[in-house]
């Protein structure tokens, strides 16, 4: 415990900034003190927090980057609670006291530490899930195959679970015959007219080859046409 | 009720209350700001999110104290007129904080004020949302806390789609995770 204190100490002596200080020098008083903007970050569960507002606050649908930093630093908090937990604890049990029924100071530091830690995993939990639902959302707008700057995003795990979750949906759709990610609004016609985005070169479209030139217009079956739009290689024509 | 994974429920549990201790705990000197080793002594007065305060309350080791946007004066404020009151500030989760807060106070008008408020503000917070352009922000996002924008996004969203029903508009789009700016390619 000593060297645990120690270390704590040290931590704060290096992470104090000048503006920290000139803040505690004035408000010297019990209980009349408030955090200091580092000891706010050290706040248990503060930065699972972070991680899970940076998923809230994205409005606008765009995947971002896998927060590996941040989500290692949650799991090393983590960590530390579970030995402070331990520590609590074992001291409980050497002075023969019973965990279950006593309710003495260390019980009560254990309890705190215990409920960090149940809050902390409940945020990493929510940030993979999260994720992971939009990573399936991936799979029925874009494919099977998805492009670089996306790939990039994903993390090893969401990868192998986007590789896995696209196997299972596409043996799926073999195994009835039908692709259910096209027609996801109900057709009017079955051809569409549409304005090609960027030059495609030979793409192979109702069993005949086509060249797709910019900006040049086409008439073509609907479900071929869909998950291209979706792509973004094309573009629905009304006009 | 909430899920597990609800980001913005967790989220409202991490809004800060303050808290009085009613008993001492070892090894959690970071909650306490003015002690000096370690540990929180009994009768400390600290600030705590709220997931914290929610169960030391319910294992009686703490009292809460309502936070200052439920006080009287913002509460006179609310009844003059709820669709001025500039809530975010105050907390963006006001409501999910209030809903939470109901069975750990003994204040027995919170409910009823926070359905007052909400009722007050619904219909302005919707005629808005129907009306406003839909590529700017108007002023009144600025004063609605997180759960009020989401309900403006949604009448927003229903209006958006009801247009580009009756213009018989396109209906099959670019996925919304490739962004919306189209890049300049093909262009030597």
């Amino acid at each position: 415990m000593p060297l645990e204190a120690v270390i704590t100490n040290c931590y704060i002596l290096v992470s104090v900034s000048p503006l920290d200080v000139l803040r505690t020098d004035h408000t010297f008083g019990k209980h009349t003190r408030t955090r200091t903007q580092t000891e706010e970050e050290r706040m248990f569960g503060r930065r699972a927090a972070q991680l899970c507002s940076e998923l809230a606050q994205n409005d606008d649908d765009r995947l971002r980057r896998f927060d590996n930093d941040l989500f290692d630093q949650v799991i090393e908090e983590a960590n530390e609670h579970y030995h402070q937990l331990e520590t609590r604890m074992v001291k409980m049990q050497q002075e023969g006291l019973d965990i279950e029924t006593t309710q003495n100071r260390d019980y009560f530091g254990a309890l705190i530490h215990h409920l960090s830690l149940v809050r902390n995993k409940r945020c990493l939990m929510s940030y993979v899930y999260n994720r992971s639902q939009s990573v399936q959302r991936l799979r029925w707008q874009l494919g099977a195959v998805l492009p670089a700057d996306l790939q990039e995003k994903l993390n090893f795990s969401e990868k192998e679970f986007f590789k896995n979750y696209s196997d299972l949906l596409g043996s799926y759709m073999t195994s009835i015959d039908l692709d259910l990610t096209v027609d996801t609004t109900p057709p009017k016609d079955p051809y569409i007219q549409v304005r090609v985005m960027d030059d495609l070169g030979e793409v192979l479209l109702d069993d005949q080859s086509t060249t797709l030139l910019r900006n040049s217009i086409h008439l073509m079956k609907r479900t071929e046409a869909e998950s291209l739009i979706s792509q973004g290689l094309l573009e629905e024509f009304t006009g | 009720m909430s899920s597990y994974y609800d980001l913005e429920d967790l989220l409202a549990e991490e809004e800060p209350v303050s808290v009085l201790f009613r008993v001492a705990a070892d090894g959690v000197g970071i909650l306490d700001p003015s002690s000096e080793d370690n540990n929180v002594e009994q009768g400390a007065k600290v600030d705590l999110p709220l997931w914290l305060a929610q169960d030391l309350f319910q294992r009686q080791a703490a009292f809460i104290n309502l936070p200052s946007y439920f006080n009287q004066r913002v509460r006179k404020e609310m009844q003059a007129d709820p669709g001025c009151v500039d809530i975010r500030s105050r907390c963006p989760y006001f409501y999910g904080v209030g809903c939470k807060l109901v069975p750990l106070t003994n204040d027995a008008t919170l409910g009823s004020f926070l359905l007052y408020t909400l009722r007050g503000r619904y219909k302005d917070i919707l005629c808005k949302s129907h009306s406003a352009a839909v590529s700017s922000t108007p002023k009144v996002m600025q004063i609605l806390s997180r759960e009020e924008t989401i309900l403006f996004q949604a009448g927003r969203e229903s209006m958006t789609a009801f247009k580009k029903w009756r213009m018989e508009g396109t209906r099959m789009e670019r996925a919304a995770v490739l962004g919306k700016k189209r890049k300049p390619q093909g262009e030597l």
